[in-house]
């Protein structure tokens, strides 16, 4: 900028010098460009706060102003009045300079508190009644995410890991609270006077779950037939559900023979080897088996197409115990 | 399983520590192997055993950390690596591998001397990381305010000074907190048992004062150059303007100097 | 596809909510994807899933998938799946704050509705056999355990949140066995769901609606009897297979079978 003035000044030297050449410039703009600048001196005082704030750049602003306006003065009374000008910039351009040399080197943590409620979203409200006492700047409402605002912002600057949590597994596992029985008899008496099955079938389901009561029933035929014969060994389970010609038939054994142990029928157990037997209950009273006070395990068992070929192969079984329907 | 028959690291220094301190000689002997001893233990357990052990061991770092403690070597071999003490080196680094590599987790260790450990991420929080929030969120915030204070006035700040900034913050040590509940209890034993914070008595005070200091947790978590750019961020400020505290978070301490392999996971 | 920081990435922030939605997982995979410039499919989630859960397995944790009882949601959870010395040491709650929320988790399976209420889990307070808990420390414990998501709240009752049915299946199947009821179509643990009036199985609701979809005349599967309740009907994104965590379950238990099979190998 000073540059330039320089320049326009020896122009207008220039001028002077050569004495009769005189610029055209009438009364009225004149004025206005008088009326301009002291427009812009007031705003300088007027809002000096703002101007001398590191975040404003209305000094600037208002220099450049200064310099456009200054392109149309060529006359000494607009020209002092821009001179006074340049003087109170200078001073408050000389302040905020002073002031920035003290914001470099000290922290203050009352402006950083006020900041950081900034930050968190204080409502500031007007109280009339505001304490006396009150160390806080203002009153205001601290919303009930404000620390949680904060705390997501400052995790960016962390390598914290996060945590894993878990139910599974923390506390000891403990039998249940045995509940009344009679609500669960009451049910299961319902169920065995309406067993008899409507004449028409009409479900796919229904036909479906016929079959399997029917295989069960032959199922456990079988088990309790090989058990009368030999009363004193008990069977494998494996030995007796394996079907060493079809997989699928195995899968299906398997499922059937869930029913007859569900149902009380029959009971694993594990032998000296830690390898199943099954060995079929004795029935007191015709078909209804006091389901709840048995104490129960359950068990699962799974068996893919490899470990079936593994056990035929380990076994040595060539017929299956179960056959085929 | 692999049998790795080149020297490791790990138990080539334990053998030239056996000159620690007494409280660690009856420790030490079991830690201080030769390589053949080392071999020769770790084919005393099968391969099945070796992993299930790592996978105890893995689980109980992780949930040492739920509560953000730092972990006790002599608390691992007494809840988790029990009989297994004579591969403990062994066992211990397979775990630390295995938080790396699936969870991008570092096991560093905070205290060399005493053998304690923290977790802390390899991953940098980015933009749209939705973390869950929730109170220990706010305690974060809370945390960073003090460590903030803490660095920028010189590394280390009284306790009152402290105090004095957080009730501004509607933050008081004699009233209950919405969030933080007792707050002096929060700020003085459980930051510090975390090893976020160190709250150190300052000598020929009467009354005592105390006075804080970041502890070794935050060195390793966060940065003085990130907690500048923290507060930069807040007052909305170049953190070049702080000149003395921006030459302060430029000396890179040795436990923070870059590690060249970070990438280069095998 | 070995793991990478994508795969940690997405394992983090799932590990920080424990559960979320499947919509917000599937932003995350992109999210992640994005972040460590991988290139994003969005019909490959369950491989990416896949890689992460292969090396979790070795450290007895799991991401499954899930369902909501009710309305058929679909979620994803990081879940544990041993039971050991090392994960009693976990640090959440106390020991007589898991009794009470084993005690409560009794009260609620036990239940008609699958719901307890806080006066009768208040009442299990006075019964803890360990350290007794005061009414206002009760009040605050189930509100954390809300806030965790273990259990829900529904006009001051209780009754387990998806995540703890996803993570407890099993144990639920093997400690309560017949306490607990199974849902008839999908086989995976029934906490809140209809019962027939006449033969009192039981059924998801969500299992309900697909179930009886377009059927004029609803029908108890099991007895044939006239199906009393409204069936609800519920919009649905996701293509419904409720036995999902059943699957896992089977899966997981292979392994029960291969070790036997070892053994059996010896003996001959």
């Amino acid at each position: 900028m000073s540059s330039r003035r320089s320049s326009i000044d020896e122009e207008h030297e220039e001028n002077h010098m050569d004495g009769d050449f005189e610029v055209e410039q009438d009364d009225g703009s004149r004025r206005q460009i008088r009326h301009q600048y002291r427009e812009l001196m007031q705003n300088m005082q007027q809002n000096r706060d703002d101007m001398l704030s590191s975040r404003s750049n209305k000094l600037t602003d208002t220099l450049q102003a200064a310099n456009q306006l200054f392109a149309e003065v060529f006359k000494p009374r607009e020209a002092a009045l821009d001179a006074q000008l340049l003087v109170l910039a200078t001073n408050l351009g000389k302040e905020k300079a002073s002031q920035l040399q003290a914001d470099m080197t000290v922290f203050d943590p009352t402006s950083f508190a006020e900041d950081l409620l900034s930050f968190m979203g204080i409502n500031r409200l007007e109280n009339p009644d505001s304490d006396s006492e009150d160390e806080a700047c203002a009153k205001g409402y601290l919303g009930a995410d404000a620390w949680k605002k904060l705390g997501t912002e400052a995790e960016k600057y962390f390598k914290r890991t996060p945590t894993f949590h878990f139910m599974l597994g923390s506390f000891k596992t403990e039998p249940p609270i045995v509940r009344q029985k009679t609500d669960r008899q009451k049910r299961t008496s319902k169920v065995a006077e309406k067993k008899v099955m409507p004449a028409q079938l009409k479900k796919m389901e229904e036909s479906h779950q016929e079959a399997t009561e029917k295989e069960v029933e032959r199922i456990l035929g079988f088990l309790q037939t090989y058990f009368r014969e030999d009363p004193d060994t008990p069977i494998s389970f494996f030995d007796f559900v394996i079907d060493p010609n079809s997989f699928a038939r195995t899968v299906e054994n398997m499922f059937h023979v869930s029913f007859i142990i569900r149902d009380g029928f029959a009971r694993i157990k594990l032998d000296q080897d830690k390898l199943p037997v099954i060995e079929p209950i004795n029935q007191e009273s015709g078909s209804q088996v006091d389901i709840d006070n048995q104490p129960r395990y359950q068990g699962v068992i799974s068996l893919s197409h490899q470990d079936w070929k593994e056990i035929v192969d380990t076994f040595e079984i060539t017929e299956p115990m179960i056959p085929p329907s | 399983m692999t049998q790795r028959r080149r020297g490791r690291p790990s138990l080539s220094q334990n053998t030239s520590r056996l000159q620690g301190g007494d409280m660690d000689m009856e420790e030490d002997v079991s830690f201080t192997q030769t390589l053949t001893q080392a071999q020769r233990n770790l084919e005393k357990h099968s391969p099945e055993q070796i992993s299930l052990k790592v996978g105890e061991l893995v689980q109980y770092l992780l949930i040492r950390d739920q509560k953000k403690l730092p972990i006790k070597r002599a608390d691992i071999v007494k809840n988790v690596v029990k009989e297994y003490k004579d591969i403990y080196a062994e066992l211990l680094l397979r775990a630390k591998k295995a938080l790396l590599e699936v969870f991008g987790f570092q096991l560093e260790e905070i205290d060399t001397k005493a053998h304690i450990y923290i977790l802390i991420n390899t991953l940098e929080r980015g933009e749209g990381d939705d973390l869950k929030v929730n109170d220990n969120t706010a305690k974060l915030g809370l945390l960073t305010v003090i460590l903030s204070l803490i660095f920028m006035k010189g590394n280390t700040a009284k306790e009152v000074a402290i105090w004095e900034t957080l009730r501004r913050l509607r933050v008081d040590p004699g009233e209950r907190h919405e969030d933080f509940g007792d707050v002096k209890k929060l700020v003085t034993d459980e930051f510090v048992k975390q090893k976020y914070l160190e709250y150190n008595k300052v000598p020929h005070t009467d009354p005592p004062e105390y006075e804080f200091r970041w502890g070794p947790r935050a060195i390793k978590e966060t940065s003085k150059l990130k907690i500048l750019e923290f507060v930069s961020k807040i007052q909305q400020k170049d953190p070049k303007s702080w000149v003395t505290q921006y030459r302060d978070a430029q000396e890179i301490p040795r436990s923070q100097a870059p590690r060249a392999s970070t990438s280069a996971r095998s | 596809m070995a793991i990478s920081e994508s795969h940690q990435r997405f394992l983090q922030i799932l590990m920080s909510h424990g559960i979320m939605e499947a919509s917000a997982v599937r932003k995350l995979h992109k999210h992640c994807c994005e972040v460590h410039k991988v290139h994003y499919m969005h019909d490959k989630l369950d491989d990416f899933v896949d890689v992460i859960n292969k090396h979790l397995q070795p450290l007895f944790m799991q991401i499954r998938k899930g369902t909501d009882e009710n309305d058929g949601r679909r979620y994803y959870s990081l879940v544990n799946i041993a039971e050991n010395e090392v994960t009693k040491m976990a640090m959440d709650y106390a020991e007589n704050e898991l009794e009470l929320f084993r005690k409560a988790m009794d009260l609620i399976i036990d239940s008609d509705n699958g719901f307890a209420s806080s006066t009768n889990i208040l009442n299990l307070a006075d019964q803890l056999q360990s350290k007794k808990m005061k009414k206002k420390e009760v009040e605050q414990l189930l509100q954390n355990f809300v806030q965790d998501k273990w259990l829900i709240e529904r006009d001051g009752e209780y009754s387990l949140h998806t995540r703890c049915l996803m993570e407890m299946e099993h144990y639920i199947q093997s400690t309560y066995q017949d306490m607990v009821k199974t849902c008839n179509i999908c086989h995976n643990v029934a906490i809140q769901g209809q019962v027939c009036d006449n033969c009192g199985i039981k059924i998801h609701l969500t299992c309900v609606e697909k179930y009886f979809k377009g059927h004029e005349e609803p029908r108890c599967p099991q007895c044939a009897e006239g199906w009393s309740q409204e069936i609800p009907r519920l919009s649905q994104t996701d293509s419904p297979v409720p036995s999902t965590s059943q699957k896992e379950t089977r899966a997981g238990q292979r392994k029960a079978i291969s070790v036997a099979a070892s053994t059996r190998s010896r003996r001959s």
